[in-house]
């Protein structure tokens, strides 16, 4: 009997489009099962249809072998399968973690003797031993995840379906969530995994890809996930580790394609690439002395396009690793520091006389300046103080200690407040919630309007805030906000900002919640702003990737203190103190790292530039060093189809050279 | 960011009142409301305020938690006391500039009118402070148990009231949330919410309606994959259960309606 079995299934939410169209497929007992799919894929169509909520208009589905459809069934099969839902706040239904924990259990009429020792069961399996009588308002979102997971296990449950359960944490909370998964299906619960991250689905046993409510895609991960560019398609992302292996292979070095980026880091170290080689090791040593890598002066600001896949067209990332090579300036740049725009002198904050925060200082002695031009980048993992931080700087809360400068004029002075306010345009996290007006005109003409600016004057703002977010007025203008779609939604949030032509323009996560796609459009979008206006941009993310493609400079928080203030490859260079904040580094800096190459690139390696630098050490090797491809795969099964010979050109090129080989992600070649 | 005692908070804690029945505290509220207008006196009055800050020690709750609780309603206190500040007039007049005339009956008046009002908000307060909403639901649903032969839905009742005190402190937050993001687009709100102007007013507005809306959908599938069914075949985790305890509250609450009473006549 399989858990989960779909026959044919079709569903619509409206009689017109199918949400789900002839959708079959079963998930065995046992089984680790990742569903993906793009925004509006029919991803949660399909999850609740595994509990219930919905019932198929043609096909069948049946749960642990019981028809979804026959109402005799209906508790059993919500019993046998747990949902877990995106948002930690939507699902918990009281105000004590025990008595939501116990809801389910009460409500399927498990005697009141036997239900402290399910809670209490519940409780320990999730990792939340002792917080029985704490307040669920009061949790972080991934405890209250933990919590959700605990009240669907004490139901006793064969399946837990995770409906994007991760994708509103920081990534500590999504990899604790991702670990409990694990330890739960190694314990023989049948999981099924709703997500858009890719790196979650390589750990599954099988994954399944959504498009337009039908299955595109169904195998292993290997098998799937290294379909780049059929991933692209879908509004999806193939893993870093298959981008990379695919640039690897484009560069001559023979790889098989990796999944999972552990398993890519051994198949390159067994080809003879280990750490603490140096970038120079073998290439020859005339430049050592520039193996030091990256000064740490920073760089200018990105004069580039944004280097990232394009879900549209087809390629995997960024450029061919040739393309620009040859007009990139041969040393470092550093960068021209604008005029500080912004100065933050010792500050500190603590949320004074208010309940559970008081004299919780969440930030101490903060001093930084925000400079004219800079993209700055903010990281730091949830508590840290990120969030008061962006909010001193848009004038919305005073400073308990120190002060805040805006081009010489203190934030403490009253007079100045609404100044600073009207030159900071803040982007919320989640923006999209804060519309309100019948048009999308008319919220876009708030903040203008607040201004106090002529009508004419107004709908020239509107129209050009638009335009920047690439929404046409004409066309969207008068819709209501709430009739676009979610992307669409931010955008117009964003324009609303715009429109109040900020000199320095804070986004706080401005790609949360979004689809691999979506995100990297908005993240274009967001580059391009930047390039067109040069207006000073502070991004809160916890992406590193994302920071390190569009930063100039990157701010560390960690318990309301900054750690780190610098250009993204000097902050990034000292992995294990970022790992200790409990951040991460870029995908391409911790390979370079593993591989011994962490020295060689002046910014932020793209993929494209690893490989790079990757075959050239292998070049380097005489060809009898040179372990056989087929000894390297990811699988010791087919070997590699290219031939050995397949080299780039100008591969005695070493490294040492090499800081301005191609502009970094920001752009190296003033 | 958010205060932890707000109005309709659940303040965790091992304690005799924690432990009570919630069918008795509930009562018990509708009983301090009825002794507390009884108390007819400043005597009588203080007496009430020492047995509610009895009653908030022995919750083990900090009394400064207790006051910071009714913090966000203190401006119906405030209103209400400056209504009998300037309208009572009695006894010797302390100010009088033509319109404006303040006395010693009113001065009393308003104190008296005052300190009754923060005691009742705090009586609700303490039954929130120490009972989960589940309780709350539950005692409520019981209580109203026998209306449902007359057909009054105690259980739905009561359920939405129990979610309601749930999303309390969450809307709070995503209120504070909302306004701090139209602030920062210009909104005016910080000044006067009245002078703002209806589209400000919407700013706030309806996005938290959005959200309320987004929350229900959400909890409702929530609550269903959880087989919620209303209160058929429903067990509790906490099965009510009077006991000891609970007689010792009902005794002491007779006794300070007693004692109220002696006090209003002995000073009468």
């Amino acid at each position: 009997m399989n858990a989960v079995e779909f026959k044919d299934v079709s569903y619509s939410y409206d009689g017109q489009t199918l949400a789900l169209d002839g959708v079959t497929l079963s998930i065995a007992q046992g089984s680790f099962v990742c569903i993906l799919g793009g925004n509006g894929s029919g991803k949660s169509t399909l999850a609740r249809h595994v509990d219930a909520l919905l019932l198929p208009d043609a096909g069948e589905v049946q749960v642990v072998g019981l028809d979804t459809s026959d109402s005799a069934n209906l508790f059993e099969v919500r019993r046998s399968a747990g949902l877990v839902f995106q948002n930690p706040d939507d699902q918990i239904v009281a105000a004590v973690v025990e008595d939501d924990v116990a809801f389910g259990p009460e409500n399927i009429g498990v005697p009141s003797s036997e239900l402290p020792g399910r809670v209490q069961e519940a409780l320990g399996r999730v990792g939340l031993q002792g917080f029985a009588k704490r307040e669920t308002f009061a949790l972080s979102g991934g405890q209250k995840q933990r919590v959700a997971i605990a009240g669907a296990y004490a139901m006793d449950p064969r399946i837990i379906v995770f409906d994007e359960a991760a994708s509103m944490l920081d990534p500590r909370g999504r990899r604790g969530l991702m670990r409990l998964c694990r330890e739960l299906n190694d314990a023989g619960m049948t999981i099924v995994l709703i997500t858009h991250f890719m790196e979650e689905a390589a750990g599954a046993d099988r994954v399944i890809v959504l498009d337009r409510g039908a299955v595109a895609m169904d195998g292993a991960p290997d098998e799937v996930l290294s379909q780049a560019r059929q991933l692209q398609g879908l509004d999806l992302e193939a893993p870093f580790a298959v981008q990379m292996s695919m640039a690897l292979q484009d560069a001559g070095v023979l790889v098989d394609v990796c999944v999972e980026e552990e398993r890519l880091e051994q198949q390159l170290q067994r080809l003879g690439m280990a750490a603490g080689a140096g970038c120079d090791g073998d290439a020859g040593g005339e430049g050592a002395a520039e193996g030091e890598g990256p000064s740490g002066e920073g760089e200018g600001p990105s004069s580039e396009g944004p280097v990232r896949a394009n879900c549209l067209d087809g390629r995997v990332a960024g450029e061919p690793a040739t393309a620009r090579a040859a007009e990139a300036t041969p040393s470092c740049a550093t960068a021209v520091e604008g005029e500080a725009i912004m100065s933050l002198r010792n500050v500190g904050f603590s949320y004074a006389g208010k309940g559970a925060a008081v004299g919780l200082q969440a930030l101490k002695d903060v001093s930084f300046s925000l400079n004219e031009g800079d993209f700055l980048g903010i990281a730091g993992h949830t508590g840290s103080g990120k969030s008061t931080l962006v909010q001193l700087m848009a004038a919305l809360l005073q400073p308990t200690a120190g002060e805040v400068l805006a081009r010489g004029r203190n934030l403490a002075d009253k007079r100045n407040t609404e100044e600073i306010r009207r030159a900071v345009g803040m982007v919320f996290q989640y923006p999209e919630h804060q519309l309100f007006a019948p048009t999308v005109f008319e919220d876009v003409a708030f903040g203008p309007r607040n201004l106090g600016l002529s009508q004419e004057d107004v709908a020239e703002r509107v129209r050009e805030a638009l335009r920047l977010v690439h929404l046409d007025a004409d066309e969207v203008g008068g819709k209501s906000p709430f009739a676009l779609s979610g992307g669409q939604q931010r955008r117009v949030a964003l324009a609303g900002v715009l429109a109040m032509r900020p000199r320095v323009l804070i986004l706080d996560e401005p790609t949360a919640g979004l689809d691999p796609c979506a995100h990297g459009r908005f993240l274009d979008l967001i580059a391009e702003l930047h390039e067109a206006s040069n207006v000073a941009t502070v991004m809160v993310s916890h992406n590193m990737d994302d920071l390190a493609k569009l930063c100039n400079r990157v701010l560390l928080l960690n318990r309301g203190e900054v750690v780190a203030d610098g250009a993204p490859a000097t902050i990034f260079s000292d992995e294990e103190a970022i790992r200790g904040i409990g951040l991460g580094v870029p995908h391409t800096v911790h390979l370079a790292h593993v591989l011994g190459l962490g020295g060689c690139f002046c910014g932020i390696p793209t993929i494209p530039e690893l490989a790079a630098q990757v075959a050239e050490r292998w070049q380097g090797k005489a060809p009898g060093e040179r372990p056989p491809g087929a000894d390297a795969g990811c699988e010791p099964t087919d070997g590699s189809e290219l031939p050995p010979d397949r080299h780039a050109p100008g591969a005695d090129a070493g490294c040492e050279r090499g800081c301005g080989h191609e502009p970094g992600p920001n752009g190296g070649s003033a | 960011m958010s205060g932890n005692a707000l109005f309709g908070r659940y303040w965790p804690a091992e304690s005799p009142v924690h432990a009570l029945d919630p069918r008795t505290k509930v009562l018990a509220t509708l009983f301090l409301v009825v002794v507390i207008f009884s108390a007819q006196n400043a005597a009588a009055l203080a007496f009430v305020a020492a047995l509610l800050v009895a009653f908030v020690l022995a919750a083990r709750i900090p009394l400064s938690q207790a006051l910071r609780s009714i913090a966000p309603l203190s401006f119906i206190v405030v209103l209400t006391g400056l209504f009998n500040l300037l309208f009572v007039q009695g006894g010797a007049v302390y100010v009088d500039w033509g319109w404006l005339r303040i006395s010693e009956g009113g001065v009393a008046q308003a104190l008296f009118v005052a300190v009754r009002l923060a005691l009742l908000l705090l009586s609700g307060s303490l039954l929130t402070l120490t009972t989960t909403s589940m309780d709350i639901t539950e005692a409520i649903e019981r209580l109203l148990q026998p209306l449902t032969r007359i057909g009054v839905p105690a259980h739905e009742f009561a359920f939405v009231m129990g979610t309601a005190l749930r999303f309390l402190p969450q809307f709070a937050d995503e209120f504070r949330q909302i306004k701090v993001a139209q602030i920062a687009r210009g909104a005016r709100l910080s000044t006067s919410p009245l002078r703002a102007g209806m589209a400000s007013i919407a700013s706030l507005i309806v996005p938290l309606f959005a959200s309320v809306f987004r929350h229900a959908d959400t909890l409702s599938d929530a609550m269903e994959a959880r087989c919620y069914h209303g209160a058929k075949g429903r067990t509790r985790l906490h099965p009510l259960a009077f006991g000891r305890r609970d007689a010792v509250a009902a005794c002491v609450l007779a006794a300070a309606l007693a004692a109220v009473v002696v006090l209003n006549v002995a000073l009468g």
